[in-house]
C-alpha cells in the first residue's frame, strides 16, 4: 500500500470555470447521471475531497480522495424542449468525471 | 409450503417482470449496442424518465424500517462494509425490476443480506434457516 492512500489529488478547477462531463460508460456502479455527461456546466462551489462513488462502492479506502464540486448546469442544456430559460440543475461531481470546457 | 395455485401465481407474476422491452427470444444472441446502453444505466440513475405525478405524504417509518437503517449503519461501523456508497451499489445490483418493486428499505435489508453472504460472513444455508425458523415462530403467535 502507498504512503500517500490518503493524499488527494489536486483539485483543478476554481468556482466559475467551465466544466464538461466526461462521456464515460455505465458499468456496474455510479453516480453520475447519463444525462449530464458531454454538457457543459459552471462550477457553483468546492465542496470536499472524498472517495469516488466508484471506489466507495468496492470499499477501496486504499484508494486516492478527489476534490467534489457542485456544477451547475442550464436545463435548457440538459432538456431541449426544458420551457424556461432561466432555470438551472446542480449536482455534484468529483474532479475525474470532468474535463475542463472552453465555452 | 406454497399449494399448488399459489405456486402458479408465483410463477406466472415472476414472467411478468421479464423486462418490458424484450424480442421474442428472452435470451437473444446478440443486442444492439444502444440496447446495451438502455441495460447498463444503473437503475437509481431515475432523472428525466418519464412518469405520473405522485401525491406527496407525510409518513413516519416503520419500526422495521428504522431496524433496518440502524442494522445496515452498524455493520459500518463494525467495518463490515460502509453503509453509503456499498449499501447503494448493492440496491443498484437488485437489477431494474427488483430495485424500482421493492420498499426503499426492502432494498437495503436485501444489500445487507446479499453482502453478508457474499463476504462469508454466514452461508446462504444458515440464512434459509434462520429465515425458515423465525417464519415458523412468527406463525405460532
Amino acid at each position: 500500500m502507498s504512503s500517500d492512500k490518503s493524499a488527494g489529488v489536486p483539485a483543478r478547477f476554481n468556482v466559475g470555470d467551465r466544466v464538461r462531463v466526461r462521456e464515460l460508460p455505465n458499468l456496474f456502479y455510479t453516480r453520475t447521471q447519463m444525462y449530464v455527461r458531454s454538457v457543459t456546466g459552471t462550477i457553483a462551489a468546492r465542496t470536499y475531497e472524498d472517495l469516488t462513488p466508484e471506489d466507495e462502492a468496492w470499499n477501496r479506502d486504499d484508494a486516492r480522495r478527489e476534490q467534489y464540486y457542485i456544477v451547475r448546469f442550464r436545463q435548457k442544456d440538459l432538456w431541449p424542449e426544458y420551457p424556461f430559460a432561466a432555470d438551472t440543475l446542480q449536482t455534484e461531481l468529483p474532479d475525474g468525471w470532468l474535463e475542463p470546457a472552453n465555452n | 409450503m406454497p399449494t399448488r395455485d399459489e405456486l402458479s401465481k408465483y410463477y406466472s407474476t415472476s414472467a411478468q417482470f421479464s423486462p418490458v422491452h424484450h424480442q421474442q427470444n428472452d435470451w437473444p444472441y446478440e443486442i444492439a449496442n444502444g440496447e446495451f446502453t438502455a441495460y447498463m444505466v444503473p437503475p437509481h440513475d431515475v432523472g428525466g424518465q418519464a412518469d405520473s405525478p405522485v401525491r406527496y405524504e407525510e409518513k413516519e417509518e416503520e419500526l422495521w424500517e428504522l431496524n433496518t437503517y440502524v442494522t445496515c449503519e452498524v455493520l459500518g461501523w463494525r467495518g463490515i462494509w460502509n453503509s453509503e456508497e456499498r449499501r447503494r451499489r448493492g440496491n443498484n445490483d437488485l437489477g431494474a425490476s427488483l430495485y424500482y418493486g421493492f420498499p426503499y428499505y426492502g432494498r437495503w435489508i436485501w444489500s445487507a443480506a446479499r453482502m453478508l453472504v457474499d463476504k462469508n460472513h454466514v452461508t446462504l444455508t444458515e440464512l434459509l434457516e434462520k429465515v425458515a425458523e423465525v417464519k415458523a415462530r412468527n406463525e405460532q403467535r
